[in-house]
């Protein structure tokens, strides 16, 4: 029952998310850029860290 | 009617432009740093390592140093729209309170408490949860600068608001088409995306300095990865916005697009150049020693071959129907505050849109009344009025210029800095690191002349064909303006010694290990995800 209302709920924000997304994609595309643009740069640039310790594990360099 | 003495205009004009370029030093910074933050967070929470947690109370702390100055110079800057603009308040209160009053609320609110969960709060909160709260603080400074820039974008392009003669005050008529506006949403934008280049150059020039000094190399590597990507993908949304950000300058304010451009005659498709470097001259209305790059100006203007941009020149004969127009307007609706006659007020409604020339032509008017212009008088006094309609070309063009080179630079440096940081390469170029350590300053200045820009572009209006600048002062002395200026710039160059001294400060000291790792050996992973 708790995972049934816990997927119940999880869809439910997805269908917010969704309808959020269709409006303000729609009423303010620049507005929905940013919050897109914004997420990607904080992943890619984590993304970046988790690179460079992949390469430090990888390599055992000491040059950085 | 009595004109707002001059010199009260000019220093009112002075005063807020040096506390919100004052102010402005500190908001890109917060605006970026915040994100920054919780990226490294996030990798914190993702991998474990305890390194990533000092990256984020190490940047955390320069932060909070900017942040609490941020807020200083703000303060000031909201109740200075009362003091020193009490005639643009009271004509334009309605439609720029509103998003104000946001933004205070969310400043004082969401974002500052906010803050003070991320600073207090590390063992107090799970990893997650605190995660969650740094993330709050990033959205709640980009939000705050969200509802400044709407209200600002409502004075640019004026949209979702009527003047209502019985009130003589422009009224609000939409919410939403304020905050939806065109204008507000790229102006946003761009300066968010401009307080992340901001806050990446910082990291990264602070990281070069600690690696030209072979001190905290793990840590300032790591950081200077993740600044130059951060760098480099913000530097491209930057200068995309920038170009939607003039071509809706192309549609809505064309007397800016052609001040920044120094276009003073409408441009020939498609060989217009673009104008790299030139000596504007407002008096004589030609610009000097113009070097230009040709084929460019039309496409990046107006995305198109074919249509023409039209020059200052142009303006100023386009606007000559507008000032006759706007002069019937103001006049009718002196007579109508006085008659309340139905047929005086269709008479403004039919010259409404252009109410705004008419307030232009007062200066010009006999005792500054458009209502006693006679027909002998109306060639002279439109044609007086003419020139007035542009902002001052040299201002606008050099501080666009400005702008738009160091953009390009940040473009070139955060691409060698992700190429060279990519490549594990970086302690080869010492150059290189000192270059970014030096061009920490620069995107500061760049986001400073990017004010200049929109704000002396959008002049002689404060509500662009609406509302003249010399018409929105408060009717203060020259004296009480000459003592506030200078009490300004007194403490708000204080609050810059201060933040300079403890930036320089906490920079020298450099990170603190918090035990659980070396910092400059690699850093041994606690978990997968903690908590």
């Amino acid at each position: 029952m708790t995972t049934l209302l816990r997927i119940a709920g999880l869809g439910l924000a997805l269908v917010v998310a969704l309808l959020f997304a269709v409006f303000v994609g729609d009423q303010g595309p620049w507005y929905f850029a940013w919050v897109v643009g914004t997420v990607m740069i904080v992943l890619i640039s984590g993304a970046g860290a988790i690179l460079f310790d992949a390469q430090t594990d990888n390599t055992q360099e000491g040059e950085v | 009617m009595d004109l707002i003495n001059p010199s009260v205009v000019d220093l009112s004009r002075f005063q807020f432009a040096l506390t919100a370029l004052y102010h402005f030093m500190f908001v890109p910074l917060t605006l970026g740093l915040t994100f920054m933050l919780a990226a490294m967070e996030t990798v914190y929470v993702v991998t474990g390592k305890q390194i990533y947690k000092d990256m984020v109370l190490f940047w955390g702390k320069l932060f909070g140093i900017n942040f609490a100055l941020g807020v200083a110079t703000g303060l000031t800057m909201e109740f200075e729209f009362g003091t020193n603009w009490s005639m643009y308040s009271r004509f334009f209160g309605d439609m720029f309170g509103t998003p104000l009053a946001i933004e205070g609320l969310m400043a004082f609110f969401m974002e500052s408490t906010f803050v003070g969960i991320m600073f207090f709060g590390w063992d107090r909160l799970s990893r997650p949860a605190h995660l969650a709260v740094t993330y709050l603080v990033a959205l709640g400074s980009n939000l705050s600068a969200l509802w400044i820039l709407v209200a600002n974008a409502s004075m640019n392009v004026p949209d979702g608001a009527h003047f209502d003669p019985e009130t003589m005050r422009m009224t609000f008529d939409s919410f939403i088409r304020v905050v939806f506006n065109p204008d507000a949403q790229a102006k946003f934008v761009h300066t968010s995306v401009a307080g992340y280049v901001t806050a990446s150059l910082l990291v990264m020039g602070i990281s070069a300095f600690y690696l030209l000094r072979h001190e905290h190399r793990q840590f300032a590597a790591r950081s200077f990865r993740m600044a130059a990507i951060f760098g480099i993908i913000s530097t491209v949304a930057v200068i995309t916005l920038g170009d939607v950000l003039g071509r809706m300058d192309y549609e809505h304010q064309p007397t800016k697009i052609a001040a920044m451009e120094g276009l003073w005659h409408t441009s020939k498709p498609p060989y217009e150049p673009w104008i790299v470097a030139a000596l504007p001259d407002d008096a004589k209305q030609e610009s000097y020693f113009e070097i230009g790059v040709p084929y460019v100006l039309t496409p990046l203007v107006t995305h198109s071959f074919s249509t023409p941009i039209t020059g200052m020149h142009e303006l100023e004969e386009q606007a000559g129907p507008r000032i006759e127009s706007g002069i019937t307007a103001v006049a009718a609706l002196k007579r109508y505050s006085e008659t309340h006659m139905a047929e005086d007020l269709a008479i403004f409604q039919a010259h409404e849109k252009d109410m705004g020339y008419g307030f232009l032509a007062t200066r010009h008017a006999p005792n500054q009344d458009v209502s006693a212009i006679t027909d002998e008088e109306l060639h002279n006094v439109v044609e007086q009025t003419k020139p007035d309609i542009l902002p001052n070309v040299f201002v606008t063009f050099w501080s666009f210029r400005l702008m738009v080179f160091l953009s390009l630079y940040f473009f070139v440096i955060f691409a060698v800095a992700a190429y060279l940081s990519l490549k594990k390469q970086l302690e080869r170029f010492p150059l290189f690191l000192k270059l970014c350590m030096w061009s920490i300053p620069l995107p500061v200045l760049a986001t400073e002349f990017g004010w200049i820009t929109a704000e002396a572009g959008r002049q002689p209006w404060t509500v662009f064909e609406r509302l003249p600048t010399f018409m929105s002062a408060s009717t203060h002395g020259v004296g009480y303006m000459l003592f506030s200026l200078g009490g300004f710039t007194l403490l708000y160059s204080i609050f810059i010694a201060a933040e300079l001294y403890l930036m320089f400060k906490f920079a020298r000291l450099g990170p603190e290990s918090h035990g659980e790792h070396d910092p400059e050996n690699g850093t041994p992973s606690l978990s997968v995800i903690a908590h």
